[in-house]
């Protein structure tokens, strides 16, 4: 969907906002940047293809800049006003967990991964661009203070992150999307960036 | 009049039924209370905004109540409890004239072999106002039945007897009504008794709290969802997800032999699956190809063009003086509401056994009657001979006065001679909702030199309510070729106004719409209270104010004054933005009953905040004050859900969306923190309830928004156009 | 496959074909315990709300085999009418349910909130308690979730007098 420019104009300013004050983002201070990731072609470099992932739907939605997780291929705010909470699992009695289980439910359509929760605020991605989300990833400040092994590692074996591939179906029984590159893909194109000294490039 | 004086007999024509035998000793069951006006008239009652009596089986020996061994008391209610409260009210209208004590009654529903059932619906808040007369003369009836009993049994003069709680004593001596009731065979039927005045209710009037209470706070299986019956199997229906599916055929093979399906049900209509589990049935139910012929191109924006004042066929239902003749200072606004969901929690059900030639279904049913009637006929059984067995209902709001289900129920389960439980998902309750229809408003008006109304015209369209309706006959339907259901609130109440005309088209859907809780009153009451709160605001005056001066001076009137003045007052409305919030008013008549609200509200993040309304209601007698507080307070919430976030869409053929949060409803949070109802008295006898107090929310909300942005909403749900 | 659990203080063992059958059908209809209520069957609108291992849980998105060893709490099972656990209790003075379906679930998920948090405020009362009611009754259950926190702190206190 495109969104209007004066929106892009407020949100450059807003974008710079919540970079500063990374660990302590506002609510109040979030909307939109205008996506300039294209998902439908796929990238044949380790960084873009890696990328292609990290900014579908699937991974973005529990990346969010707004405390508020996203649901569906429109990424729309999560129903009923789930949001991240004290811990990034929800709500003190109504969590994530209410709801989301170790696996995907058939039945329900409701998905689920171990540890199923929303990503650290300091790693929100929403409305970043690619560069900004890899220098975020490769912050120690912002990152959990994972070393390149363990980013390697978590991005490559976690499965929550590896949900990705296998998310199930929708309320309707429908299957979600899965991100444009393969899992195996996907994990080459990670271990490759960080082998080649994970390079932001630059514009 | 002498059509009144034969209805002030008509009790001693009544016939009486007595019958024992049904597992209790002492068993009263009162036989048929006479009701002779035509179901015409019942029609025009409605129609009318009065309210309707209520009606019964006429010349059919029917069961009230049952005194238990244990000195209880049995009432088999022909009116549904569906959370508004009637079974309570009832309790109380009946413990009042027999004479025990609240925790004496026990409201069950009428089954309909107990011959109890309401030939009409549970439904248009009349279950109270109906049973208002002829419940409290029955009740008084037993006593004095029970009396009589006593006093041979006591050998004490029957007129030296009293009862207190359901205990006789007279001359020292005293017997239970169970004891007195025990062993009679043949009963005499008294005149009806002098029934008790207001000044000596112990029970009518106070806020006794709901008999269901503690079933309901303790989880109890009371629901149609709850039922089972022995041996009991699953049954599934293959339901189209295109708007105005026909079916064509069906290819069953693959779900033939999935594990646990016992027979696949190839109807002419429909096809089914039963099988052990409900899982099973589902699972089945998807493996089954249906071929449908339907309409794939539907879409909202076709919808909407369709409901357009001006397609269609119209009729005139209020005329008042002239048209408007001078074009130029007439003010036109158009309003518009969305296709609404009944979207009641508990999912349409049914569990059913055929056996031979006689059927139980138990359902969560609006339509005792109808629901008999549907099953014997489509499966050629003696009407008599199927027993619908009512339940607790868990939420009606009108969705339940349609049960197909129970017929398809049926005959999976005379296919597999066992009992079949069926229910609707939730995409299917969505999907196969009988829809509040969407309706289209076009309203005028002209001030005079004085800043009031020379004016008034309402042009509304809307699609079927009542017309098409399975429950009453199509050709009672009509009033004046409009829809009585359509036409709720959709009349102009301001009849001093010298000229006004009220108009009201109808367009057929192609798919079904009908009753949804207060029929036509939210969006016409939404449509005319927002146009009326422009008119004081371009004549510069207060909105109440402006309201007052345009009623007329009939009963009704008055207590639409009334009302009015007490809501303004409670909530000391004015008109001013403090602390950026901003009041809204609005008024209603709906049944007879007028009910004026204010709320307060405020804007967050350009949402719409709705943090307090102020109801004034006039119910006529409150028999459960806290009860009616309950309505009032639910019908504010239910409505601001609906004028706020509610909305069904058509998207390629299909109704969207199919499941809560994306069908958007108020929750917790949306809810205002106070609601503070006020009661007025202004007539003797009690009064419609459960619906009235829909109809002004919307309005009362829209006109805040305009005080607080200068935007005046005409769509529901209310959305601003505009950051704030 | 055989799966036991704890249902309301009682140790349970059911044979289900199937392990991902969600827990409120093993509830509902193999253990006859019908105050759990099904409404969507998507997990949206929380009339199925139960406990497991005191944590609220929407049972129709929770398959049977996730409860093995653990402690499931319904509505049935929070109190009864001789003893009422303060939710109920509350609900009861406030005079809650309108048509009573969604109850149970609102009852369990405030149940579960007054344990993490013993006074919630509105905010926390908005966050937390996001089930769907369709007659409208949250009015009075804000005021009952309210009521249930006082009569629950009063429990406490006069509890431990008691030891």
């Amino acid at each position: 969907m495109k969104l209007k420019p004066f929106y892009t104009f407020v949100s450059l300013f807003v974008v710079g906002a919540i970079l500063v004050f990374a660990n302590t983002p506002k609510i109040s201070g979030y909307s939109h940047v205008e996506n300039e990731v294209v998902n439908e072609t796929k990238s044949d470099d380790s960084y873009n293809k890696m990328m292609d992932v990290l900014t579908h739907q699937r991974c973005m939605n529990c990346h969010p800049s707004d405390h508020i997780p996203k649901q569906g291929d429109e990424s729309h705010p999560h129903y009923f006003g789930m949001a991240r909470g004290e811990d990034d699992h929800g709500f003190e009695a109504t969590s994530c967990n209410t709801c989301h289980q170790s696996e995907n439910n058939l039945n329900s359509g409701v998905p689920g991964a171990p540890h199923w929760a929303l990503a650290p605020a300091s790693m929100a991605w929403e409305g970043l661009t690619r560069a900004q989300i890899a220098e975020r990833l490769l912050d120690k400040n912002t990152n959990g203070n994972r070393s390149h092994q363990e980013l390697i590692k978590h991005m490559t074996e976690d499965d929550l992150v590896l949900w990705a591939w296998e998310p199930g179906v929708d309320a309707d029984g429908e299957p979600r999307t899965i991100p444009p590159v393969s899992k195996e893909e996907f994990k080459k194109a990670v271990e490759n960036w960080f082998a080649d000294g994970a390079v932001i490039p630059s514009k | 009049m002498a059509d009144k004086e034969k209805d002030s007999k008509k009790v001693s024509r009544r016939k009486f039924l007595v019958k024992g035998g049904l597992g209790t000793i002492g068993v009263v069951a009162i036989g048929a209370y006479l009701f002779r006006s035509p179901i015409r008239r019942q029609i025009l009652g409605v129609v009318n905004s009065l309210e309707a009596p209520y009606l019964d089986n006429i010349d059919q020996p029917m069961i009230w109540f049952e005194v238990t061994s244990d000195n209880n008391i049995l009432l088999h209610s022909p009116k549904m409890e569906m959370g508004q409260g009637t079974f309570t009210g009832i309790a109380q209208m009946a413990a009042e004239e027999l004479s025990v004590s609240m925790n004496q009654i026990q409201v069950v529903h009428a089954a309909s072999s107990t011959g109890n059932v309401d030939s009409f619906a549970t439904g248009g808040s009349t279950s109270i106002s109906g049973l208002w007369k002829p419940l409290r003369e029955l009740s008084a009836m037993l006593r004095v039945m029970l009396l009589k009993e006593a006093a041979i049994k006591m050998n004490v003069d029957v007129n030296q007897l009293s009862v207190v709680d359901g205990v006789i004593s007279g001359n020292g001596k005293t017997l239970t009504y169970a004891q007195a009731a025990e062993g009679v065979e043949n009963w005499e039927v008294p005149d009806v008794p002098v029934l008790k005045e207001a000044k000596d209710y112990k029970y009518i009037g106070q806020p006794i709290a709901r008999v269901d209470l503690d079933a309901k706070v303790y989880g109890d299986p009371i629901f149609g969802m709850d039922a089972e019956m022995p041996d009991m199997l699953y049954g599934a229906v293959v339901r189209p997800t295109k708007i105005g599916s026909i079916f064509v055929s069906a290819d069953t093979k693959a779900a033939e032999h999935m594990p646990g399906v016992v027979k696949i049900v190839v109807e002419d209509d429909f096809v089914g699956v039963v099988a052990n589990s409900m899982l099973e049935a589902e699972k089945a139910k998807d493996a089954i190809i249906v071929t449908w012929d339907s309409y794939d191109n539907l879409n909202t924006d076709a919808i909407v063009k369709m409901m357009t004042v001006g397609n269609g066929n119209s009729s005139v239902i209020q005329k008042n003086g002239d048209s408007f003749d001078d074009q130029d200072e007439i003010v036109t606004l158009e309003f518009r509401s969305p296709i609404g969901a009944h979207a009641q929690i508990e999912p349409n059900g049914v569990v059913a056994f055929v056996d031979g030639d006689s059927a139980t279904i138990k359902i969560s049913t609006q339509v005792v009657g109808l629901t008999r009637k549907e099953v014997a006929k489509r499966l050629d059984l003696d009407a008599e001979k199927v027993n619908v067995v009512p339940t607790y209902l868990g939420g009606g709001f009108g969705r339940r006065l349609h049960t197909p289900h129970a017929v398809q129920a049926a005959i999976m389960s005379k296919a597999v001679g066992k009992p079949v439980k069926y229910f609707f998902s939730r995409k299917e309750e969505f999907q196969h909702d009988m829809f509040r229809p969407p309706t289209h408003h076009v309203i005028k008006g002209k001030l005079n030199a004085e800043g009031y109304l020379d004016g008034l015209e309402h042009q509304f369209v809307s699609g079927d309510v009542a017309t098409d309706s399975a429950l009453i006959p199509n050709a009672l339907t009509n009033f004046l070729g409009a829809d009585v259901g359509a036409i709720r609130g959709g009349f102009i109440q301001y009849t001093a106004i010298p000229n006004f005309k009220a108009e009201c088209w109808h367009v057929e859907l192609p798919f079904a719409t009908s009753w949804w809780r207060s029929l036509g009153l939210l969006a016409n009451t939404f449509a005319m209270e927002s146009f009326m709160d422009e008119m004081a605001l371009k004549a510069n005056k207060n909105a109440v104010d402006f309201r007052l001066h345009q009623i007329a001076d009939e009963p009704i009137d008055n207590r639409l004054k009334n009302v009015i003045k007490a809501a303004a007052e409670k909530a000391n409305y004015n008109e001013e933005v403090k602390d950026s919030r901003a009041m809204g008013f609005a008024a209603s008549i709906d049944a007879n009953t007028p009910c004026a609200q204010v709320a307060e509200v405020s804007i967050l993040d350009n949402e719409i905040i709705v943090h307090k309304v102020t109801v004034a209601m006039d119910p006529g007698l409150a028999v459960n004050p806290d009860q009616i507080r309950a309505q009032c307070e639910g019908c504010v919430i239910m409505g601001m859900s609906a004028v706020l976030y509610e909305q069904m869409f058509v998207e390629d053929g299909e109704l969207t969306p199919t499941i809560y949060g994306p069908y958007q409803m108020a929750l917790m949070k949306n809810a205002p923190k106070e609601i503070d109802v006020v009661l007025l008295q202004g007539k003797d006898t009690p009064g419609a309830v459960g619906e009235p107090p829909l109809g002004p929310i919307g309005a009362a909300i829209a006109n805040a928004v305009r005080r607080l942005t200068g935007e005046r909403l005409t769509e529901l749900p209310l959305k601003l156009s505009k950051k704030v | 496959m055989e799966i036991s659990l704890t249902v309301n203080g009682v140790l349970k063992t059911v044979d289900i074909a199937d392990e991902n059958t969600p827990l409120l059908w093993v509830v509902r209809d193999t253990l006859d315990l019908k105050g759990t209520k099904f409404g969507c069957g998507k997990a949206a609108c929380g009339a199925c709300t139960l406990h497991v291992d005191g944590e609220a849980v929407r049972s129709c998105s929770y398959p049977v085999k996730f409860a093995e060893g653990k402690k499931v709490t319904t509505i049935e099972g929070l109190g009864d009418r001789e003893n009422p656990h303060p939710v109920q209790q509350a609900w009861v003075e406030e005079i809650v349910p309108q048509c009573g379906y969604c109850q149970p679930g609102f009852m369990m998920a405030t149940a579960a909130l007054l344990n993490k948090v013993p006074k919630p405020t509105d905010e926390d009362i908005d966050k937390n308690i996001i089930n769907v009611c369709r007659c409208g009754t949250y009015y009075r259950m804000r005021k009952a979730i309210h009521k249930a926190a006082e009569l629950q702190a009063e429990k406490v206190i006069s509890e431990s007098k008691e030891l």
